[in-house]
């Protein structure tokens, strides 16, 4: 097979060496890298086997083309093992599909960044940490192939501030934004099965803010957990409440998942429950919002009626995340952008069919 | 030491722009107003001061979400027109 990729000449083999010499290119998230050289990214592509030049995706809005070589050249720069690569490819699988409106979240001026979640065995097998801290800091497994992702986005979509990425403010979640799924403790199973994805391993993508938290330390009753979910949920700072009936991410740890568990409450309905509760008066968003993109029927409602800020249950996404304590968060959607899940290839050797 | 650009490839672009149209004098003009404050006003304006110059007339006029692209009926009804002013920021 044809090696494509262009080569540099760097004078050291320091971190600092590359940075500054792939920031005259505009290239790097400003921090140290590392060097990208042939073997260390042969390496990495021995983590997931399959032509080095395959076509993984086309990424908006600089059309770059997403080779596994390119995915592995990313992958040594931000630090990544080589059993993270079946992540990361997947990850560059799902954020080429078209409900995730890549072009637009890289270009918007809000500050979304896609969120990966892990799923299932490759989560345990390849180090991802799905408990205490689960989004860090501290684990190389999320903060490495998160901000491998980041790179891909800077690089080969051209995500770059200014030039493809018209974020008002930037955010944290743009550095790195990777997190595993706590399989172990979810009382309902792993999310990936719950939306039609079977198979051993498999990731989501979810582009949307940085998590918003909520606690709730003193009961065990399921509404009382989730009714400070859905204040966080109805905001006028969403995207939801001008201009979008989009999705919701509800990272539950394990002790509110659990409460909610033993009082049998399954996924369906803590989403049909939060899109009741989660709803703001129709009056307060019309005047906080005279220019809004609303759903005709949404047009339809009296000043009284309470707004749902969100169109559907279904949008409403339980997944269980983290450690011991009583913390969640939400991660609110950009808005014009859906989540998509898919499953992580097993490593592919020569002669092997894919 | 050789390292490898990480940037790859660029791929063909979705989509080009239309060659200019030379002579706008009994040429249709299109606007598609992507919904950005003022995008409808700003766009208007500038389609009847170039209708007035020029001979054109304004014709078409479509609305769509800022984030996604123009549906498939929005851009069939644009195709009638032979220049079409769009794109607005906040």
């Amino acid at each position: 097979m044809t090696d494509l990729s262009e080569m540099l000449e760097v004078a050291s083999d320091d971190p600092e060496t590359l940075r500054d010499c792939f920031a005259v290119r505009g290239w790097g998230d400003g921090l140290p890298l590392v060097p990208p050289t042939p073997e260390r990214v042969d390496a990495m592509l021995a983590g997931c086997g399959g032509d080095p030049e395959e076509v993984v995706a086309a990424l908006p809005p600089r059309s770059g083309i997403a080779t596994r070589r390119i995915i592995a050249i990313n992958a040594v720069l931000a630090g990544c093992r080589p059993e993270h690569m079946s992540v990361l490819v997947a990850a560059v699988r799902a954020l080429a599909r078209p409900e995730v409106n890549l072009r637009g979240v890289n270009a918007t001026t809000h500050p979304v960044a896609p969120l990966l979640v892990v799923h299932g065995e490759v989560a345990r097998t390849a180090g991802y940490n799905s408990g205490l801290g689960a989004f860090g800091p501290g684990n190389l497994a999320n903060a490495s192939t998160g901000r491998a992702l980041r790179l891909i986005l800077l690089h080969v979509a051209g995500a770059v501030p200014g030039a493809g990425d018209a974020s008002t403010q930037g955010g944290p979640a743009k550095y790195a934004y990777c997190v595993a799924e706590n399989l172990a403790e979810s009382p309902w199973g792993g999310y990936a099965a719950s939306v039609g994805v079977d198979g051993p391993s498999a990731v989501t993508v979810h582009c949307g803010e940085a998590p918003h938290n909520f606690h709730d330390m003193e009961s065990d009753q399921p509404a009382a957990i989730l009714d400070k979910a859905a204040s966080v949920m109805a905001s006028l700072g969403s995207n939801n409440a001008p201009v979008s009936g989009a999705e919701f991410f509800v990272m539950l740890c394990p002790e509110h998942a659990a409460a909610c568990a033993a009082a049998g409450w399954t996924r369906g309905n803590m989403a049909s429950y939060l899109h009741e509760r989660a709803r703001m008066r129709t009056g307060d968003l019309r005047e906080a919002f005279a220019l809004r993109a609303w759903a005709p029927w949404q047009e339809t409602f009296g000043d009284d009626a309470g707004m749902p800020i969100t169109e559907h249950p279904d949008n409403i996404r339980i997944v269980v995340v983290g450690g011991p304590g009583k913390h969640s968060s939400v991660i609110p959607s950009w808005g014009m952008t859906r989540s998509a899940t898919v499953p992580v290839e097993p490593e592919r050797r020569e002669g092997t069919e894919p | 030491m050789k390292v490898y650009a990480p940037d790859g490839a660029v791929g063909p672009s979705a989509a080009s722009l239309a060659p200019p149209v030379p002579v706008l004098a009994g040429k249709r003009i299109g606007i598609l107003d992507n919904s950005k404050p003022n995008a409808g006003l700003l766009l208007g304006r500038m389609a009847e001061r170039l209708a007035a110059r020029t001979g054109a007339g304004v014709e078409v006029v479509e609305r769509k979400n800022a984030a996604l692209p123009a549906p498939d009926d929005v851009l069939a009804r644009l195709a009638e027109a032979e220049v079409v002013l769009t794109g607005s920021a906040d």
